[in-house]
């Protein structure tokens, strides 16, 4: 009924709202917030609601048993005595500086082999992204326990050669250097953007460079690097956020107790052990937003230092 | 005045759009229901407060596959016996057993039957989340005494103990023969003993095979190991019993049958700590002896397919009226402060603590049974594996020592900081000293917290 007088009216009188106009808008809107809903429900439920319950949580003493109470700073300046809380930093960082840009070389490079058109394209794709998919899973950590344990497949392996490998993961001194691997492993989400990034930058720059007698090296920097730059920039910023807050692989791999001798205790882990095995959800709901302003804080650097390095075209 | 152009799906014709809108407001309906539905899917499970109707109770245990058989059986011969009553069943592993309580309490969900661990009890007593037993209808009055009051505080009679154990060290016979060595004498072996014949195993044996598991990944040995030196884990008004030098010296032995190879390297024993009970080194055959709780036996001896045999600690003076072993309540039953139906709660676990057709259905997988009534009725219906159980409890009660004081809030994180400072030790990345102090001093603050 009042769809036909909605058409009649646009027909009519272009450009000026009537109130029945108005009342169509709103059914729209009405409509899009019905579509919305689920998620609407989700986000304040699941996601705004225990975010500012856990706001609330970082200034108390909260030990999930009794009602909080309320501490101010304290958690915050027991952060800073807490030793466990620094290695566990430490240990964070070192996942991130080391195994984020080592994860982007490795997608790059391969990115820039399938580039090559090779025959079987998609497949290759597929096959290298697999991992992206299945590496932040449990099934795949409980895998790369069984492959680097003392008798797993890479020390049968050595073994051939006559090497005595150590317990990769259970040996504290390389178990952090196995969880990195796992997640340089799961180079297939930036590979599958870098591939993307790399068909977007038009032929004539190669010929033309190829007519003036560049080499592939300086096509490479002078080339792929600067209009390629925008892509890294993305996967460098969704990369680093993602790994200050991986938990999955440290969990399963050192069997949720960050071991052996905390040599894999990542923030996030600490945090739920805190949070879930000593009751202490004050504490751990503070040690969240610490990560929060963390990963703020490199994501803001990050964008800062963009302007210097990377190039956009238009 | 508009400022936007207006979307293309306005601009469509009447008829289109009209069953266009119908279709949003099922689709709406459609979604608001799923939201709904599983907003109450999260908050639901709890039983309804009917006088009349049928009640439902929930009941959470930790442990494995047998357990989880024997027990939904009782739960089964309990209701037919309580037609009124349903009893829903909960269970997992250890590890994530307390996570998912500790959450379920916080949220107001905890199941009305909670099966507890003494590490946890004053953690969750006293902060008022069990439910006082003793003001309810259960009979205790068959218990033995030690296992009844281990589940008594200052917060009443908030645990009632579901079976009795003991710190043994089992051993694998079959691997003592390959050796060639014998199995010791239990009542007069010393930690010397222990260490010698350990590392002749080792050296006796197939590589990979060891002489004994290391301890050091619980709080149980170190126990028996204070006790044996006048001091112990906990004192009565809830501070650590000993002094950083008692664990350092601990360690320092560790360190020495590390060294002669009697227990396995630094790195098998950290992947050996989350080995599920039927792949653990003993129960594969690469250990001859390990540490474990006496009721574990049976299912051991399962898992490895052979015989095992029960011993006990060694001591330092050859003697085991030496050994400082206790009378430990395995697992208590006990119940959420905020249960709904605490009589129909009491009703199970009074079914579970004196009814004897579940004591022939749970047998000994909870430890020997603590109430003695129960105990003689069943006896018959024992396994091998378990009458071995029952006869160990029984060989050893002369030669107790005084039953330790119970773990203090906190504890539950002990166990973490032993296992983390063994590795440290065992990697020597610190001395059994500093590994003693700063152990003291995080335990000390665990348990003050």
């Amino acid at each position: 009924m009042s769809a036909i007088s909605e058409l009649s009216s646009i027909t009519r009188r272009k450009g000026k709202a009537t109130a029945e106009e108005k009342k169509a808008n709103g059914r729209d809107n009405k409509a899009a917030y019905i579509f919305l809903l689920p998620w609407l429900v989700g986000l304040i439920a699941i996601t705004i609601g225990p975010m500012l319950m856990s706001l609330y949580l970082s200034f108390t003493d909260y030990n999930l048993l009794q009602p909080p109470e309320w501490t101010g700073l304290d958690n915050f300046t027991r952060m800073l005595s807490d030793a466990r809380l620094h290695n566990s930093l430490g240990v964070t960082f070192t996942y991130v500086f080391i195994g984020v840009p080592l994860q982007l070389a490795v997608a790059l490079l391969i990115a820039l082999v399938l580039d090559k058109g090779l025959r079987g394209l998609p497949f290759y794709r597929s096959v290298f992204y697999l991992p992206s998919l299945l590496g932040g899973s449990v099934a795949v950590a409980i895998l790369w326990k069984q492959i680097f344990g003392t008798t797993g497949l890479v020390n049968q392996v050595l073994a051939m050669f006559g090497i005595q490998g150590p317990g990769w993961i259970s040996d504290p001194s390389t178990a952090l250097g196995s969880i990195i691997l796992l997640h340089v492993w799961t180079f297939g989400a930036p590979m599958i953007i870098f591939l993307a990034g790399l068909r977007q930058i038009p032929t004539m720059y190669y010929e033309a460079a190829k007519v003036d007698g560049a080499t592939t090296l300086q096509q490479f920097w002078r080339i792929t690097m600067p209009m390629l730059s925008p892509i890294i920039f993305f996967n460098l910023v969704l990369q680093i956020i993602g790994s200050f807050q991986s938990f999955t692989q440290a969990f399963i791999v050192s069997g949720g107790n960050g071991g052996p001798s905390d040599s894999t205790m990542f923030f996030t882990l600490y945090l739920y052990q805190k949070g879930f095995g000593q009751f202490d959800m004050g504490y751990a709901s503070a040690m969240a937003w610490v990560l929060l302003v963390i990963i703020g804080v490199f994501t803001a650097i990050n964008f800062i230092a963009s302007k210097y390095w990377v190039f956009y075209d238009d | 005045m508009q400022l936007f152009p207006r979307p293309a799906s306005a601009r469509q014709p009447a008829e289109r759009r009209s069953r266009g809108a119908h279709r949003f407001r099922k689709t709406g309906v459609v979604a608001a229901a799923a939201a709904v539905m599983a907003l109450s899917a999260c908050g639901g499970g709890s039983s309804t407060p009917n006088a009349d109707g049928p009640v439902e109770l929930r009941f959470s245990w930790w442990g494995g596959d047998k357990r989880a058989q024997l027990t939904q059986e009782a739960i089964k011969q309990f209701e037919a016996e309580n037609p009124n009553i349903k009893i829903k069943p909960e269970f997992g592993d250890w590890s994530g057993y307390w996570d998912k309580l500790a959450t379920q309490v916080a949220a107001n969900d905890a199941p009305d039957i909670i099966q507890m661990d003494e590490k946890y009890i004053t953690e969750y007593s006293s902060r008022g989340a069990l439910l006082d037993l003793s003001k309810y209808e259960i009979d205790t009055s068959k218990l033995d005494e030690a296992a009844l009051n281990a589940g008594k505080s200052e917060d009443g009679l908030t645990g009632i103990a579901a079976g009795i154990n003991a710190a043994t060290i089992l051993a694998n016979p079959a691997v003592f023969e390959a050796a060639g060595v014998p199995l010791p004498d239990d009542s007069t072996w010393t930690w010397e003993d222990f260490g010698r014949i350990a590392a002749e195993i080792t050296e006796k044996s197939p590589k990979g095979t060891y002489g004994a598991a290391a301890y050091g990944t619980d709080e149980a040995s170190l126990g028996v190991w204070l006790r044996q030196n006048g001091k112990s884990l906990y004192t009565s008004d809830g501070e650590l019993g000993f002094e950083p030098a008692d664990i350092a010296e601990w360690w320092a032995f560790l360190k020495e049958l590390s060294a002669k190879k009697a227990v396995p390297s630094a790195s098998e024993v950290v992947e050996a700590e989350a080995a599920p009970l039927d792949q653990s080194g003993l129960a594969t055959g690469k250990n001859a002896m390990a540490f474990w709780w006496s009721n574990q036996a049976p299912a051991l001896e399962k898992a490895s397919g052979g015989d095992l045999k029960i011993m006990r600690f060694p001591t330092k003076t050859g003697s085991a009226d030496d050994a400082g072993l206790w009378y430990k309540a395995s697992q208590f039953w006990s119940a959420s402060s905020r249960t709904k139906h605490p009589e129909e709660t009491a009703k199970f676990i009074d079914f579970l603590t004196n009814n004897v057709k579940a004591g022939e259905t749970l047998l000994a997988d909870r430890g020997v049974y603590p109430n003695s009534e129960v105990r003689a009725a069943i006896e018959s219906k024992l396994t091998p594996a378990d009458v071995k159980v029952v006869k160990f409890i029984d060989q050893i009660k002369d030669e107790l020592g005084e039953a330790p004081a119970p773990p203090p809030k906190g504890a539950g994180s002990i166990q973490e900081i032993i296992k983390r400072y063994t590795s440290e030790v065992l990697f020597e990345r610190l001395s059994p000293e500093d590994a003693g102090k700063k152990a003291h001093d995080e335990m000390k603050s665990a348990i003050s917290s």
